[in-house]
């Protein structure tokens, strides 16, 4: 990857909050591992190797970073994607074009940090369309400042052809979450097609989190599933709205939220919604709201852990 | 004066339940234990299923829904009967719980160590797991549906070597487990008790009750034998398997 001469301390400062949200930042570097760095409203660095051709460029205050996969193409290493802002104040916008060829397969691992945000807002619209056969992971990790004040509006929107299989998971656990909504969407309109989308979220203090996913099977055979879990503590509020629409036959889908809460400030709600056109489909839900599991709670409490360190515990491994 | 000097003198290195009741729905679940238990010894409470055996260890544990209860509990002369579950485990306690629960994404190493916070040799660990039937590699897998009901109990077993506990309560601890695994329940019994702890074996199977040093026999919540495990087990056998007084204290004294 090559960096501006301008951009090196942006850079070296960037790399250093990326390491600290859990990322390698020596796989930014490597020659062989496709990547790109966003800081703000510039884009530091971006490294394609063959088979992925990643361009950025900036259209009415929003960074455009277009990815595209060949045909049959297999990439056996991460592409990277770290983004992030240094300011306390201002705002991020940011669109991700993903096109994946047929019978290709690629997986991404995103982190967004905003380690310093007082007041800072980070917009970004996710559009994946999966060729058929193909093949993506998404897995998407987010950092934010302890203040509170980073303001979160994410989507993603998914088209999938024939019996290609797409799998997404969000997480924001290890800071505080500041606001968040979240979007997702996932159209399968090829037959066989099959998606996964899963958000884990722990709140704390005031933390504030809308989540609506919609999956719309709309082609035979094909299947999708949407999970959340929210561990929401103290003053915190989480609405999830997870819908499934059955628009073919012979598809299935299964959406479940759980909700854990700590404390008596929390407001935390959750509404499926399944609508289905044929009888020979599926669709089913799971949602659940309460405290800790107590038979889990007791269990660590008798081999001696407060109920506060069992409570982390548990929810250290639900929400991983 | 002196009698209740002796009676204390007696708490001192044990566990102790002195006339614990515990009364749900107008009626006796558990009815008037006394029972004591001293370290380096195993014991094994025998009755039929829903006669209250659990009761009582959940009582001794302090578990949430078993706190109310008439009577006090002593551990190693100290009245424990007010202490929430963590300090009473911290004081030495463990449960073995007859179905262990599931804990999704949280791996056995996480578990056994109490998330880092049981500092372990790992040699110390692989040495736990071999002597309850498993290998390393269920050190990196979830406690989650993908391990059965017998894994989860041996895992359990394994946290429960791990812990030392001065006096382990281990419930129904074959259940979930394969006949053939009576010996190991044996050797785990031996290795607690050679490291002098108390080992308070629940269970409905007399082939348990044999492997321990004493045995109390409950009917209705009460203590209706308590002998060698030989004799209980006699008793058991002529007079229980037939026997309908479960739950029923008042007429299982008759009996």
């Amino acid at each position: 990857m090559r960096i501006g001469s301008n951009y090196s301390k942006e850079f070296q400062r960037i790399v250093e909050i990326y390491e600290r949200a859990g990322g390698d930042a020596a796989n930014l570097l490597k020659g062989d591992v496709a990547s790109i760095i966003v800081s703000g409203q510039k884009v530091l660095g971006l490294n394609n190797v063959r088979g992925v051709s990643m361009e950025s460029f900036s259209k009415d205050d929003v960074v455009i970073v277009k990815i595209n996969v060949g045909d049959r193409v297999h990439i056996p290493s991460p592409t990277h994607l770290c983004v992030g802002a240094l300011d306390k104040v201002g705002e991020q916008r940011i669109r991700f074009e993903i096109e994946v060829g047929e019978e290709s397969e690629i997986s991404f691992l995103s982190h967004c940090s905003f380690p310093f945000a007082d007041d800072f807002a980070h917009i970004m619209e996710a559009v994946f369309h999966l060729r058929k056969g193909a093949k993506v992971f998404y897995e998407d990790h987010h950092f934010h400042s302890d203040s509170g004040g980073t303001k979160v509006r994410t989507s993603y929107s998914v088209i999938l052809d024939t019996k290609s299989h797409f799998e997404n998971r969000f997480y924001l656990t290890r800071t505080r979450v500041g606001r968040l909504e979240l979007d997702m969407e996932s159209h399968n309109n090829g037959e066989g097609s099959v998606v996964h989308l899963e958000t884990k979220v722990y709140e704390r203090a005031d933390d504030r989190v809308e989540v609506r996913e919609k999956l719309y099977l709309n082609a035979p055979e094909s299947s999708g599933i949407l999970k959340t879990a929210i561990f929401a503590t103290d003053s915190s509020y989480a609405n999830v709205v997870n819908e499934a629409y059955g628009n073919a036959p012979h598809v299935r889908g299964h959406v479940e939220c759980r909700e854990i809460v700590k404390g008596d400030e929390v407001q935390v709600g959750t509404i499926p919604v399944l609508r289905m056109r044929y009888d020979t489909s599926e669709l089913t839900h799971e949602a659940s709201i309460g405290r800790v599991n107590a038979k889990q709670l007791q269990t660590l409490m008798a081999k001696g852990l407060t109920e506060d360190e069992a409570t982390e515990l548990i929810v250290k491994g639900m929400l991983r | 004066m002196r009698e209740r000097e002796e009676r204390k003198e007696e708490r001192l290195v044990a566990l102790v339940l002195d006339s614990i009741s515990l009364r749900r729905n107008n009626s006796w679940i558990v009815r008037n234990v006394t029972l004591r238990f001293d370290r380096g010894k195993t014991y094994a409470i025998l009755g039929n299923n829903g006669v209250g055996k659990t009761t009582i260890v959940n009582m001794i544990m302090g578990l949430e829904g078993y706190r109310e209860h008439e009577g006090r509990i002593f551990l190693d002369g100290e009245d424990i009967t007010a202490l929430p579950v963590h300090q009473r485990a911290r004081k030495g306690i463990t449960l073995l719980w007859q179905e262990p629960a599931r804990f999704q994404g949280l791996r056995v190493i996480e578990y056994l160590t109490l998330g880092g916070k049981l500092a372990v040799n790992p040699r110390i660990l692989e040495d736990v797991l071999k002597a309850v039937g498993l290998n390393a590699s269920y050190l990196e897998r979830e406690i989650d549906e993908s391990l059965s009901g017998g894994e989860r109990k041996r895992i359990e077993l394994a946290s429960v070597l791990l812990l030392k506990p001065r006096y382990a309560m281990l419930d129904e601890p074959d259940s979930g487990i394969d006949l053939m695994s009576t010996e190991m329940i044996k050797d785990i019994f031996q290795r607690l008790k050679t490291a002098g702890s108390a080992v308070i074996a629940v269970t409905h199977r007399e082939e348990i009750a044999l492997l321990t040093d004493k045995a109390f026999l409950v009917c209705g919540g009460m203590v209706v034998k308590e002998d060698s495990p030989k004799e209980v087990c006699e008793y058991y056998k002529t007079l229980c398997d037939w026997c309908d007084h479960v739950n029923k204290p008042e007429e299982a004294q008759m009996g």
